[in-house]
């Protein structure tokens, strides 16, 4: 048996004439955090719903834990927690009440398991409370918990940062983090905000008008690629001159620093030869979001065909 | 086995957690309590037999019925029958039956149409509502079938149409014994057969028109959990659903004399119709072709909740 938690191949959705989903192939290791990026429309929710089953696969198949999910439907679902769009559950029940709504559907959900799932997911204070009283944020952490409920080996968060504010997101990013180190989950992520799940995701899949465009380990860019750097540094006009005659770097001043780009790997380098030719550094900043860069340049306007 | 048994828990659970389930209950008591006080405060709905002078109740009450026949004309025949029936009492010398709980529950027995009208709201709401609070996602998502889910939703909807007939008709019993007494144990009431007028057991005579009622509440409840099945919206199902209902009499009169009027799924949903003392709903009706009937349109029910709920993409609204 191969170590992908969940694999899919060659998955395609075709709506009446129109072809949303054109052929997916990727799979996720297990303890690994797919993140799942793409702009509105792109199909991601689509992509999540034949991958749990609610909507059927024209071609292709869904591959979990060995099992498809076309025709082994009760295995493979049986080891996937999710959340699909939004974090709907019963208004009138209350949170322990919908759990164990849930828990009754499946096999070996035991009473300790569920305090267990309610505490790591915080919410013990308001279990008891009816769930149409919950705040969005309280509704993904219920969300959440239905989903790990039976020790699910894949767990799929469509846009689980909806609608939450930072300390929300920060928290379910130490979640995810946790439970992908801890219980060798894989863990696919939705959003159509990079910036919010990068810091939480090993690998970004992206998505555009139901093609995947380009799969890409976080962290491994900054190496290999060039990227923005700011430095501020005096007299500005000979540290300019250095980067232009020894690295070949065009460089421009914007907001009292001087801006270039290059990669990673030379920074020491130059650094040092700024140094040897007395100019002074009083910082050096690499350009934030560059993957969010690389993110806008991929999927450029964000027109929904 | 287990498995279905605890999906049924938990639909049983999201209907008897809501208020408006509880509310609907209360309305059904009000209801039955409601007849019961108008029974018993219009003498006229109530008669007094009980006495040694009941020979002469019948004849007076002959003579008014004569009285009102010549008054209102359109009251002739319904009056005539009456009259007929008090005559065959006082030529056979059978003194009737006093009014009693059983009495009571059996001319009120078409109060199980507000069963039919409640069972109908949760028929159309079991499935439909899933949809509309979002939660339909979170239950195909576990290792159940589609079938298995939609079975225990089905199974649901019989059992509660079965308790709360059964509710409605022992509450009908109670409030008639509170206002009308117990009575014999079984008394005997004369009704109109095929041959003349004829001696039957009261309380066999209810439960066999409660049975019948438990036949057309069964087919409204697949009709609304059908709707709310393919539709995927309970509002269209309880607007369709007592919509027929209400119709159903009015829809069968109209077409009568077509050829294809027999094919009418409500000139056959009252089985009530064949027992004695009542009018068929189409002239050539028998009980053995109403059966087929019902079977031919229970079977496509089932086969287009079951086909569209099992198949059909789960997408969004
Ligand atoms: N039932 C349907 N019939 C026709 N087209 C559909 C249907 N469902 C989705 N689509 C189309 O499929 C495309 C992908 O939709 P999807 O919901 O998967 O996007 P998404 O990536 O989840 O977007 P978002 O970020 O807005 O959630 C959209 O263009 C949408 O119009
Ligand atoms: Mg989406």
């Amino acid at each position: 048996m191969s170590s992908a938690a969940m694999e899919l191949v060659n998955l395609k959705k075709t709506i009446g004439k129109k072809e949303i989903i054109k052929g997916l192939s990727f799979s996720i290791p297990k303890g690994e955090v797919f993140g799942f990026i793409g702009p509105n429309g792109a199909g991601k929710t689509t992509t999540i719903r034949m991958m749990v089953g609610l909507m059927s696969i024209t071609e292709g198949d869904v591959i979990i834990q060995g099992n498809s999910i076309k025709s082994n439907f009760k295995d493979a679902v049986r080891e996937v927690g999710a959340i699909v769009e939004n974090p709907e559950m019963y208004p009138f029940l209350t949170g322990w009440q919908n759990l164990k709504h849930y828990a009754r559907m499946m096999p070996g959900v035991t009473k300790e398991r569920m305090h267990e799932i309610v505490k790591f997911i915080g919410l013990e204070k308001a279990i008891n409370e009816k769930v149409g009283r919950y705040s969005l944020g309280m509704r993904q952490r219920l969300g959440i918990a239905q989903a790990l409920l039976h020790n699910p080996s894949v767990l799929i968060l469509d846009e689980p940062t909806n609608g939450l504010d930072p300390a929300g997101i920060r928290e379910i990013r130490d979640h995810i983090r946790k439970l992908a180190k801890e219980e060798n989950v894989a863990i696919i992520i939705s959003s159509h905000l990079l910036s919010e799940i990068e810091q939480m995701c090993d690998r970004i899949g992206v998505i555009k008008n139901g093609e995947i465009i380009k799969i890409q380990d976080v962290g491994e860019e900054t190496d290999k690629e060039e990227v923005i750097h700011h430095i501020e540094v005096t007299p500005m006009d000979k540290a300019m001159k250095i980067l232009n005659e020894t690295f070949q770097l065009e460089s421009v001043e914007l907001d009292g620093n001087l801006s270039f780009r290059c990669k990673k790997e030379q920074v020491p380098e130059i650094i040092k030869r700024l140094v040897e030719n007395e100019c002074q550094i009083y910082q050096v900043n690499v350009a934030k979001g560059t993957l969010e860069d690389q993110f806008f340049e991929l999927i450029g306007e964000n027109t929904i065909e | 086995m287990n498995r279905i048994l605890k999906l049924i828990q938990n639909e049983q659970g999201k209907i008897f957690i809501r208020k408006s389930t509880w509310i609907m209950y209360i309305i059904l008591a009000v209801l039955i309590f409601g007849n019961a006080l108008l029974t018993n405060s219009f003498d006229g709905l109530k008669k007094d037999y009980e006495g040694d002078d009941w020979r002469q109740v019948l004849e007076e009450e002959n003579k008014e019925l004569q009285k009102e026949s010549e008054e209102f004309e359109d009251f002739e025949d319904y009056n005539n029958s009456l009259i007929a029936k008090n005559n065959y009492y006082l030529e056979n010398d059978i003194q009737p039956a006093p009014y009693t709980a059983w009495t009571f529950v059996q001319e009120n027995i078409s109060l199980l149409s507000i069963v039919s009208l409640l069972t109908i709201i949760i028929a159309a709401g079991i499935v439909a509502n899933e949809f509309r609070w979002g939660t339909i996602k979170l239950l195909l998502i576990r290792p159940i079938s589609r079938s298995g889910i939609l079975l225990s939703k089905y199974i649901t909807v019989l059992l509660f149409a079965f308790y709360t007939a059964l509710f409605a008709l022992v509450l009908m019993w109670i409030f008639g014994a509170i206002f009308f007494g117990i009575g014999d144990l079984n008394p005997s009431i004369v009704v109109q057969g095929e041959d003349g007028f004829k001696t039957v057991s009261l309380v066999a005579n209810v439960f066999t028109s409660f049975g019948f009622k438990l036949v057309n509440l069964v087919m409204m409840a697949t009709f609304a959990f059908m709707i709310s099945a393919v539709f995927r919206n309970s509002s269209l199902a309880i607007g369709i659903a007592i919509f027929l209902m209400m119709g159903a009499n009015s829809i069968v009169a109209f077409f009568a004399d077509k050829e294809w009027a027999k094919y009418i799924l409500f000139a056959h949903t009252d089985l009530s119709q064949y027992m004695d003392g009542n009018f068929l709903m189409l002239e050539d009706n028998t009980m053995g072709f109403s059966i087929a009937v019902l079977v031919v349109y229970y079977a496509i029910f089932m086969l287009l909740s079951w086909i569209v709920f099992t198949k059909r993409d789960v997408a969004g609204q």
